[in-house]
């Protein structure tokens, strides 16, 4: 049976890209938290807090929206 | 891998080494006061098995917190349904009336056990939601 498609997708890698190839390990202390949290996340197998997108939208200088993106499903609205 | 991952594949090491350490002297020496003596291996899981991280800088984020928190909770609560489920077997086939006798060397084994049960359940579940994913 295949795994539901996760609920917060991200675009952060994109946006790593984008911001000069920004490594994760640059992002992750522009951020506040570890290597392995950008990776978790950049792999939709962690959801952050408020806190950590809006911390994490603020280094791309994006609105939290551009970064993360909420898809509602029948089971979760 | 992270600090915390790497306690919890140590910790997981220790456990394991603890109970096939207890398998040995119980083949050798049979179950009486000198079994528990094996649960001294324990102490190793005190062992720091972090990387520099802990000198130079952060060492636990949002998620890792998210993580040790659930392992914690699942570690306690296999320790809790153990528990209940030991007393009520003991209640149902000794009798609820009985007094039972139990040397001190029996008692401290069943809190090793204990221990040996959090340490493992919480090691193991810190592994699989590393692994996972640990959605908050």
């Amino acid at each position: 049976m295949p795994s539901p498609e996760p609920e917060i997708k991200n675009h952060i890698r994109r946006l790593r890209f984008e911001h000069g190839e920004m490594t994760q390990d640059q992002l992750a202390k522009q951020a506040g938290v570890t290597r392995h949290t950008i990776m978790a996340l950049e792999a939709g197998k962690y959801f952050p807090s408020l806190l950590l997108a809006f911390r994490i939208a603020r280094v791309f200088g994006a609105p939290v929206e551009q970064v993360f993106e909420y898809h509602a499903t029948e089971l979760n609205l | 891998m992270s600090d915390s991952e790497k306690w919890a594949w140590w910790t997981l090491g220790v456990v394991a080494l603890t109970i096939a350490a207890y398998g040995a002297f119980l083949a050798f020496l049979g179950h009486g006061p000198a079994t528990p003596s094996v649960f001294a291996l324990l102490a190793l899981a005190a062992l720091p098995t972090s990387s520099r991280r802990h000198f130079t800088g952060r060492t636990h984020d949002e998620r890792e917190r998210v993580i040790a928190n659930k392992a914690f909770r699942a570690g306690f609560t296999v320790f809790w349904l153990a528990f209940i489920g030991l007393i009520v077997a003991i209640d149902f086939i000794k009798g609820w009336t009985t007094t039972l006798t139990v040397p001190v060397w029996a008692l401290s084994e069943t809190l090793w056990w204990a221990a040996s049960l959090i340490l493992g359940v919480q090691a193991l579940t810190t592994i699989v939601l590393y692994r996972k994913g640990s959605h908050a």
